[in-house]
């Protein structure tokens, strides 16, 4: 048998094959028929994680502040924080974003995002639904947008792999549903994420193994490929297990010991620029970002990380805890968007700031859909710690776009400027989100592969549009 | 676009717009053309002719624009092409007027410059007549030049929608299409309207008058009469609709989002060939479907007294369909493997183990004519050895783990140590999968899926998961499509999938169709009615109990020919149907798989025998087959000629690290641990290493394909990538485990060459030929270290010959 995949397409018939099942690795079923669109504004994709759920009206969409005083009405409260002027006319921030307010000439602002309804709130189902643009669970493993990426467009330089995350550890709370959907799915495992937990230890992924030298690391790799070329193997022939699984190590050894790995490299950074981002572990991860993408990386996703009640899931202390997170992160992002400008690659690479979803102190859920409520805010605000956006809220939050074709000084819209402080202007929903990104990366709305027969799509039943009104 | 009702007469002129059109098109056009042979002589012969042409042509013009003006105003028409259609049309009008009175003052008073003015007027407007008739023409059929869009994959050819549908064949094919082809044509054809048509033309929402989901309905066609003109494509107004431009108002699927061209292609094959649609129900079957029923076929004779030493010894059973198979392909028999090679591939099938340097020298010396079975007995004897190995096979298709969505809010339960029971006991397989289907609390996991927090899609509720994986695990049937909206791909529907849900559940589902409630509900029932039915009024217990009875019945063929299947496959490297979750597929040797299926219930549905029968066969000795693209293994036209190399599990090649080198997984690992003394009453000693089938899914695991269990899985990767290889060459724990094995290693061997020959023998069951001895004499040197070591442990581990089961 001598056939190659295209005759194999053309001489299978029947509805044989083609009810394929997901209990099978389909890798080797999916057909190429997905191409790029030559329109494509951005290359490449950073995603900045705000892990927890974000509260608009204490970060980019700031409503009445009201300061904290004991015995309070807690519905009278919208925002927590003082609002800043940004350099765009009329739009503000909350207070500690001041250098990100800076940049929004160079970006959109989006108010109105709006998330699913899926009941009960559990973070890491909305945080699953955001990455696959998918409701868990499938039955079907569903790919993460790094991962579709990565399929579609394969890797911006062959030894940078395709699809990189920084940041995330799956050892904490909710480790197991975070990997759900930190995975390729039904596309395989070659489009998976490039895990690096910490962004300060990266170079340990990419380097010869820890305590090998360079010299022996080359030796090593010398022998394997001597001992290979005289391994009788060869002589039962060829199959595609063993080609894969040389071409592979191959790989592996280019990428291991290529001067682009120098990019996981933070000692490398110049101090100056390294205090800059060294706000924490997601500073240091956008400072990542930017190396890689300065290597030629595809898709990146750096994240505040996400760990029960920790970081953005503030369940108390709401107030206090933001001035912390916005510490973390406004510096960071002001920088890498100035330095991806500077050096010329914001034009081509698209940088997305997003959560989940938002938080309010009142509002579970959505003001005509309330769920059950998991955190017991008092009417009456006696301690600081019920003072901040407590509950988990989808009918509103914010999101930040930069570069790739990306409008610049631009917000998209609305949200109502009293509680419910829900979106009332363009509402945008994951799937419009997913869209748009795959647009500025010329991946047409309809690419889709055929698993049991059946399209799955990028985004469901491949409804979903890009928002026009994002892009220049 | 007024929505008011219109006077009939205006709407009706308005539609005579298309036919009146053509007079100005021809009277102009020509008129210019005229004009233009004439342009040295203005009063030439053909002047009178011209002049009536003109005059005729402005008026037709005008009357044109009205009636298309009143189109416009009628029928509700919106979009780019509309627009420009419209204003270069207006605008031809009123040109053709000027024309025409400039041509007026010619007459009164003959100027040269009214000549000119006249002249290029006239040329105007043919150009404006042909630019709006251009438009127009786009607007009646389609864009007539096609233009790449976002749909059109390869450079505008036509790509291969489903990877199994051949259009060009028939496309090719002029004769008369056989039954299959009907099948298969229509098959995609409803799998084209399902996905784009139904939401407004199916039973949801039936957007004028006109369903799509069904043949009687798609034939008759909507409020304004048929849709299909079979044998004619362009008179079809579906055909027609669906090849108006994206921005076109009448374009369908409306919204804009165009066909693909491929999909439009088999559309107007469809059409062209008669729009066949074979009839729905019990009469015609549209799709294959397997026979449900067992069969035992006769078995054949032993190919008795043949001279070719090949032959001899075919009396399994396996052997004997297999050389009648052999003869009607012309294949002949290869020599079986030898010793090494066989003892290696029973070990790692059984046990999921390689043999010892040991255990091959015993087994060479073992001058038992018959030792081949005998080995295979004794290792499926290996009651722990055995479960260690069949676990990690069954954790993959029931979904079972340690970690994973779910547990974290008891939406999940494990069943391990039910499982690991089971197998190590060797329970019966109908037994088996009736304690999964009607469960103690111990193995109830199965059954009560995942349950996320919040509220999840009705095809996935519970309910309906432990229908999907009942009926994919034990039937190797997809009833994913069918709990949503009637299958395209199978002639289940939608109320099957809820009867057979309804057996889960504790009051009646509603029926929903793609997620939206219909107010329906239907009573729990079998798939299958020949097997038995269901107490719809019983408790779910109940109701559980009386499935599993049914399932298990010996008349369910389905059930032994699946799980014969999926053994065949484990052992094979590929399933004698291809997938082994579609059972309704062709196998390549129908007899084989049926007297299998057959003789296993016939064994009282003992595994163990099963792969015994399998491992003693002739057949599974064969030399193993690579192939260069895995697509071709899963190929329906596979021809058997021997076992296809896979690569070892995630679990073969970390087990195989662990015993020969240093264990990668502690005690401290273990998330189920069969070996306490409490669950522990075997005799074998407890293994010197922790099996990876007992601890939780890693990167490391996750990495060589463990796969992380949220959804049904029953096969692996056998490629490798690049992920892979990363976590091979510099990962923490694997590098780990090789530095630690080699600092024991260099304190038992001294010699070098001694140092060699056992990694040798424990990693590829053979001693070094000269040259890969010269290799590793110089990598280790004189004096190996422990880092030499090391990096001789690395390079061996990952050789393909260590890695593949060949």
């Amino acid at each position: 048998m001598n056939w190659n995949r295209r005759d194999f397409l053309k001489n299978t018939s029947g509805a044989a094959i083609a009810a394929m099942a997901a209990g099978i690795p389909v890798t080797k079923w999916l057909t190429d028929s997905n191409v790029r669109n030559s329109k494509a504004t951005a290359d490449t994709v950073i995603l900045l994680w705000m892990a927890g759920g974000m509260a608009h009206t204490d970060t980019f969409d700031p409503k009445k502040y009201t300061p904290f005083s004991k015995g309070m009405q807690a519905n009278s409260v919208l925002s927590t924080f003082k609002s800043v002027p940004t350099i765009l006319d009329g739009i503000n921030f909350s207070e500690g974003l001041e250098s990100i307010g800076k940049i929004m000439d160079k970006g959109t602002l989006i108010r109105s995002y709006v998330a699913a309804d899926m009941g009960h709130i559990l973070h890491s189902r909305h945080q699953y639904h955001w990455h696959t643009c998918y409701q868990p669970p499938q039955s079907v493993a569903a790919p993460h947008l790094g991962s579709w990426i990565a399929k579609e467009l394969g890797p911006l330089n062959p030894v940078i792999p395709a699809f990189i995350d920084i940041g995330q550890r799956f050892t904490l709370g909710e480790g197991e549903e975070l990997k759900a959907f930190h995975t390729a799915g039904f596309l395989g495992n070659e489009y998976g994420p490039f895990l690096i937990p910490d962004p300060s230890s990266g170079l340990d992924s990419v380097r010869p193994p820890v305590g090998m030298s360079a010299s022996r690391f080359e030796k090593r790799n010398q022998l394997y490929q001597d001992l290979i070329s005289q391994s009788p193997v060869g002589e039962y022939g060829s199959d595609y297990q063993k080609e894969s699984l040389k071409r592979s190590m191959e790989q592996a050894y280019i990428l291991l010991n290529s001067p682009e790995a120098k990019a996981f490299d933070l000692s490398q950074e110049p101090k100056e620029s390294y205090d800059i981002y060294n706000t924490g572990k997601f500073g240091l991860g956008c400072l990542m970002a930017k190396r890689l993408t300065e290597q030629g990386a595809r898709f990146i996703s750096v994240t505040t990380e996400y760990e029960p009640f920790k970081g953005w899931d503030t369940h108390d202390n709401g107030h206090t805890r933001l001035a912390d997170m916005k510490k973390q992160i406004d510096g960071p992002v002001a920088q890498l968007i100035k330095d991806l400008e500077q050096s010329g690659r914001l034009d081509r690479t698209l940088v997305i700031l997003a959560s989940e979803f938002s938080r309010d102190m009142m509002v579970e859920g959505r003001p005509d859909l309330k769920v059950q409520e998991q955190v017991a805010q008092p009417d009456i605000i006696q301690d600081i710690k019920n003072y901040g956006m407590h509950r988990h809220f989808t009918d509103g939050g914010s999101m930040l776009m930069f570069g790739g074709g990306i409008k610049k000084g631009n917000v998209y819209g609305k949200t109502a400027d009293e509680r419910p402080c829900k979106t009332i202007e363009k509402p945008i929903m994951i799937d419009q989100v997913h869209q748009s990104i795959y647009h500025a990366l010329g991946i047409a709305e309809d690419t889709n592969y055929l698993i049991e027969k059946r399209p799955f799509y990028t985004t469901p039943d491949g409804l979903g549009k890009h928002a026009t009104g994002l892009f220049v | 676009m007024l929505q008011v009702n219109a006077f009939w007469l205006w709407e009706f002129l308005g539609h005579l717009h298309p036919l009146a059109v053509h007079f100005p098109v021809g009277l102009l056009l020509f008129a210019a053309i005229l004009e233009l042979s004439t342009v040295k002589n203005f009063h030439s012969r053909f002047r009178p002719g011209i002049n009536a042409l003109v005059i005729a042509g402005s008026i037709s013009a005008l009357i044109s624009a009205l009636f298309g003006w009143l189109l416009f105003l009628y029928g509700d028409y919106s979009g780019n092409t509309i627009d420009l259609h419209q204003w270069t049309g207006y605008a031809t009008a009123i040109l053709s007027l000027f024309t025409l009175s400039f041509l007026l003052l010619i007459r009164k008073n003959h100027k040269p410059g009214y000549v000119i003015a006249y002249r290029s007027l006239l040329f105007l407007t043919g150009i404006g007549v042909a630019v709006a008739g251009h438009f127009g023409a786009t607007l009646t059929h389609g864009d007539l030049f096609p233009k790449s869009s976002s749909s059109s994959k390869d450079g505008g050819g036509i790509e291969k929608p489903s990877a199994n549908f051949n259009l060009e064949a028939l496309q090719a094919d002029t004769g008369k299409l056989s039954v299959k082809q009907v099948t298969d044509l229509n098959t995609e054809v409803r799998a084209i309207l399902a996905h784009n048509c139904y939401k407004c033309h199916g039973p949801e929402k039936i957007k004028g008058g006109l369903r799509l989901d069904g043949k009687h309905m798609v034939l008759k066609g909507g409020e304004n009469g048929p849709v299909i003109v079979p044998g004619n494509p362009e008179k079809s107004e579906l055909f027609i609709r669906i090849n108006l431009p994206a921005d076109h108002e009448d374009v369908m699927p409306s919204k804009g989002k165009k066909l693909k061209n491929n999909e439009i292609e088999i559309i107007k094959l469809w059409i062209e060939k008669g729009a066949p649609w074979p009839e729905d129900g019990s009469k015609e079957i549209i799709y294959k479907v397997a026979e449900l029923m067992p069969r035992n076929p006769i078995l054949p004779d032993a190919p008795a007294g043949l001279s070719d030493g090949a032959k001899s010894g075919l009396s399994n059973p396996v052997d004997r369909w297999t050389d009648q198979y052999f003869i009607k392909n012309k294949t002949k028999w290869p020599a079986v493997v030898n010793d090494e090679l066989y003892l290696r591939r029973i070990y790692l099938d059984v046990i999921g183990m390689l043999p010892s340097p040991e255990e091959i020298e015993k087994f060479s010396n073992d001058a038992r004519p018959n030792k081949r079975a005998l080995w295979v007995r004794q290792l499926l004897n290996l009651e722990d050895d055995y479960a260690l190995h069949w676990l990690s096979f069954w954790n993959d298709a029931l979904r079972n783990d340690y970690t994973g969505t779910g547990y974290i809010t008891g939406g999940r339960f494990n069943i391990t140590d039910w499982l690991y029971k089971s197998l190590k006991n060797n329970k019966p397989y109908n037994q088996f999968v009736k304690e999964l289907i009607s469960p103690t609390a111990e193995s109830k996991g199965f059954i009560e899926g995942i349950k996320w927090r919040g509220v999840v899609n009705s095809s996935q509720r519970t309910e309906m998961q432990a229908a999907q994986n009942v009926s994919q695990v034990f039937l190797g049937l997809n009833l994913k499509c069918a709990s949503c909206h009637n299958s395209f791909i199978s002639d289940w529907k939608l109320e099957d999938a809820y009867a057979f849900a309804n057996i889960f559940a504790d009051t009646t589902l509603e029926i929903n169709r793609c997620d939206k409630p219909t107010g329906k509900f239907v009573d729990a029932r079998m798939l299958w009615k020949k097997l038995g039915t269901i107490d719809n009024k019983a408790t779910v217990a109940v109701k559980r109990k009386q499935l599993a009875e049914n399932l298990i019945k010996p008349e369910n063929g389905r059930l032994y020919r699946t799980i014969v299947n999926r053994i065949w496959a484990q052992m094979m490297g590929r399933g004698l149907i291809e997938p082994v979750d579609v059972m309704d597929n062709e196998p390549w040797n129908q007899d084989l798989l049926d007297w299998m299926a057959y003789d296993f219930v016939a064994k009282k549905t003992d595994l163990k025998e099963l792969i015994y029968l399998i491992a003693t066969s002739n057949a599974y000795q064969l030399p193993s087959v690579g192939y260069k693209e895995p697509a071709i293994i899963s190929n329906p036209k596979y021809k058997f000629k021997g076992m296809v190399r896979r690569r070892m599990s995630a679990e073969q090649f970390t087990d195989a690290v662990s015993n020969i080198i240093s264990p990668v997984f502690a005690d401290s690992n273990l998330k189920y641990n069969p070996f306490l003394k409490a669950a522990y009453n075997g005799t074998p000693a407890k293994p010197s290493f922790v099996r990876a089938a007992l601890v939780a899914n890693n990167s490391f695991l996750s990495a060589l394909g463990r796969p992380n269990r949220e959804t049904v899985s029953t096969g692996r990767d056998s490629q490798a990538n690049l992920l892979q290889a990363l976590e091979l060459t510099n990962g923490g724990r694997f590098n780990a485990v090789l530095k630690e094995g080699a600092e024991q290693w260099i304190k038992k061997f001294n010699d070098p060459d001694l140092l060699i020959k056992n990694i040798y023998e424990r990693t590829l069951g053979r001693e070094p030929r000269q040259n890969e001895l010269a290799i590793a004499r110089k990598s280790l040197g004189k004096a190996p270290t422990a880092d030499a070591v090391q990096d001789l442990f690395w390079a061996m581990v990952l050789l393909p010959e260590f890695q593949i089961i060949y």
